[in-house]
């Protein structure tokens, strides 16, 4: 590629993680971004140019008000490449919670007059638009953002780590601590990414990466049951970080 | 001349955390509306009927730069709410994991959100071409504080090890010491922050303000404490409720919180300096006075510098706080109670509050959070309605400029505020 490509960022509904950590956090990724031109992010520079054309769009965030939806199709529209950073966008994440309850239900435990909310059902970027890969985590992966930025610069296709938490623990060759500790792991169902960063600080993973690819939820769930817990407590394990349309469905039981 | 009827509008306000508008009508009777429009995410709806050790980590997710203190302030009221007791050690551990991400939320705000201003740039890529030697600053001290939060959570953005009860795991004495090495190779670099920003010649503007922040008698409070005022405010967290009201407003998603009675108050770094700044270290006190800063102020954009003389302070708790520890493997040690209580801390931009009704299983029943912008909005907008009058003579892009940086200055998060 001879010039340098050109990025967007976009944030919708989230703590705004992602793009604190591609921008503020880690020196060698702003060593990287160097290489390219962010042309509209608005957390990092005045002015921008919102309308494109992008070679990525990068999505942050979920899809809760209708603006964001609309908006999300124009930049698509203009984008050679959209890639969803971080679970809120690739699967709903922690927003996500609230499709659990009935929305005005929710809304009017937080506002008596809920006439000004205009919130929908919270969903993932690929719920609206075609989407060309996705960086997981939360925050997102800083080896997979790398693979991102390198693979636009090198005009590859994206590597991305696709296998669940096992693998990484296994690699890490820490004590498993579903079988060992009798821990409820979300590890086997959820996407790797984070270096089993949970087991390997003694606790079970609680899912933050979301659902891996072809995730056996209905098994887990099963196994959660014979440990003892309880549906809500199963329930609440499947939805913490999985919207009800993912792979962890058939863990979602109630 | 006379001067007609005019309206600034800025819209998607850039380098700031979150979304909001701000609406300024100049002329005769100007009046100033910040729009925030950052979408609810229902944080106190959807935590109804979670269980109490999911809280730290789903709330952590209210805010990727003040993750730490969300996750810290839950977890105190579910800790306090349960009738759960920590260990000594648990609470140095919460107070450097505190204070290293409040530092490193200050730099990335005093660097990257306000000072592009000041250069004449339009963000930080810009500055990192222009002005250097300022961004390597920024980059070395980053580095140390993250590496320090990460090494205690796990992770320096939601950190994984912290729970009700305590810490997962615990950094070995090794780690903690490198950690330490480093934090006094930064010193020049802190010190070289406070210069800097001190020097940036912020605009000599003056509204006076209620100051609101946590004070304890022996130290300087981060995450607990007394809730005191330069107006004469000293309670406990537990009558939080009979001091403070929230409010809801038709133009924006954020609520307003103010002193019962409605008048607006300031929290924060200049909030804090302004209460305590005889409780720092005699250096960092020693340097204000070198940079001719003197505290109480009541110029809302000394809270840049403020901030900075945190971060100079920040490096020199961190290491008492570290030489004076070993730290060991404990266990976590909880016991399921029905319960209500409330926590506050001091997060970076100020005061954080947390309540929750958890019942017998440990299931959350209700929740009530209330963040730093939502205690200062109100007075973002007395502020900027004050600058507004007293440069009524300028242009409107001098005017916008200004509301700019004042906003900037108070490091307002809008995500945060609308959670």
């Amino acid at each position: 590629m001879n010039e340098q490509p050109k990025i967007g960022v976009f944030k919708y509904s989230c703590c705004a993680g992602c793009e604190f950590q591609l921008i503020y956090f880690q020196k060698h990724v702003i060593d990287m971004f160097e290489k390219t031109q962010i042309t509209y992010c608005r957390m990092l520079q005045s002015g921008g140019h919102p309308e494109g054309p992008f070679d990525v769009a990068l999505i942050e965030g979920a899809i809760t008000e209708q603006w964001q939806a609309d908006q999300l199709n124009r930049v698509r529209a203009v984008s050679r490449y959209l890639i969803p950073i971080g679970s809120c966008a690739v699967c709903g994440g922690v927003p996500a919670i609230k499709n659990t309850t009935e929305e005005q239900e929710i809304e009017k435990r937080v506002y008596t007059d809920t006439s000004l909310v205009h919130s929908m059902k919270t969903g993932a970027i690929n719920d609206y638009v075609k989407i060309d890969g996705a960086v997981k985590g939360c925050p997102m992966g800083v080896r997979d953002l790398s693979e991102l930025v390198i693979s636009l610069l090198l005009d590859k296709r994206p590597e991305f780590v696709n296998c669940s938490v096992c693998v990484e623990c296994k690699l890490a060759a820490n004590i498993c601590v579903l079988v060992a500790y009798n821990e409820p792991c979300m590890g086997p169902v959820t996407n790797a990414g984070c270096g089993a960063l949970c087991p390997g600080h003694h606790r079970a993973c609680y899912g933050c990466w979301g659902p891996m690819e072809d995730a056996n939820a209905w098994a887990l769930a099963g196994q959660f049951r014979l440990m003892g817990l309880t549906n809500d407590d199963i329930h609440r394990k499947f939805t913490e970080f999985g919207q009800p349309t993912t792979q962890w469905k058939a863990g979602q039981i109630k | 001349m006379k001067r007609i009827h005019r309206k600034i509008e800025i819209d998607y306000l850039p380098r700031v955390e979150g979304e909001t508008n701000i609406e300024i009508e100049l002329g005769h009777a100007p009046a100033i509306r910040l729009k925030i429009f950052e979408p609810p995410r229902f944080f106190e709806g959807f935590l109804v009927g979670r269980r109490f050790d999911e809280v730290g980590d789903i709330v952590s997710r209210i805010c990727g730069i003040c993750p730490v203190s969300h996750m810290t302030t839950a977890i105190q009221a579910i800790e306090k709410a349960m009738g759960i007791e920590v260990s000594p050690q648990t609470v140095t551990l919460r107070k450097l994991m505190s204070i290293s991400q409040i530092m490193a939320s200050h730099l990335v705000h005093l660097y990257m959100l306000a000072m592009p201003d000041y250069y004449g740039c339009d963000g930080f890529p810009a500055m990192r071409r222009d002005v250097t030697r300022q961004t390597e600053d920024l980059l070395i001290l980053k580095d140390v504080f993250n590496a320090l939060t990460g090494l205690i959570g796990g992770r320096a953005l939601h950190p994984v090890t912290h729970l009700p009860g305590g810490f997962t795991a615990v950094p070995s004495n090794e780690a903690v010491g490198q950690i330490a090495t480093q934090l006094k190779q930064i010193r020049p670099n802190a010190r070289r922050t406070a210069e800097e920003v001190a020097h940036l010649g912020m605009p000599d503007f003056h509204c006076d303000s209620e100051y609101v922040c946590l004070d304890t008698a022996d130290e300087y409070a981060i995450n607990g404490g007394r809730i005191v005022s330069t107006r004469g405010l000293n309670i406990a967290v537990e009558d939080y409720h009979a001091a403070f009201h929230e409010s809801e407003t038709e133009y924006a998603f954020a609520k307003k919180t103010t002193r019962q009675g409605a008048s607006s108050i300031m929290s924060g770094a200049m909030a804090r300096l302004n209460i305590k700044f005889a409780k720092l270290r005699q250096t960092t006190k020693d340097l204000a006075e070198a940079l001719d800063f003197r505290p109480p102020s009541d110029n809302p954009f000394h809270n840049n510098i403020a901030q900075a003389l945190e971060i100079v302070d920040g490096v020199e708790h961190c290491i008492e706080l570290i030489e004076s520890s070993r730290f060991e493997d404990e266990d976590i040690h909880i016991r399921i109670n029905a319960g209500t209580a409330g926590a506050v801390t001091e997060a970076p931009r100020g005061l954080l509050y947390h309540w929750y009704e958890v019942d017998g299983k440990g299931i959350v029943q209700k929740a009530n959070i209330v963040t730093p912008t939502s205690h200062n909005f109100s007075n973002i907008e007395k502020h900027l309605l004050k600058l507004v009058q007293e440069n009524n003579d300028k242009s409107p892009p001098q005017i916008r400029l200004l509301c700019e940086e004042l906003v900037r200055a108070y490091d307002p998060c809008f995500s945060c505020s609308v959670h």
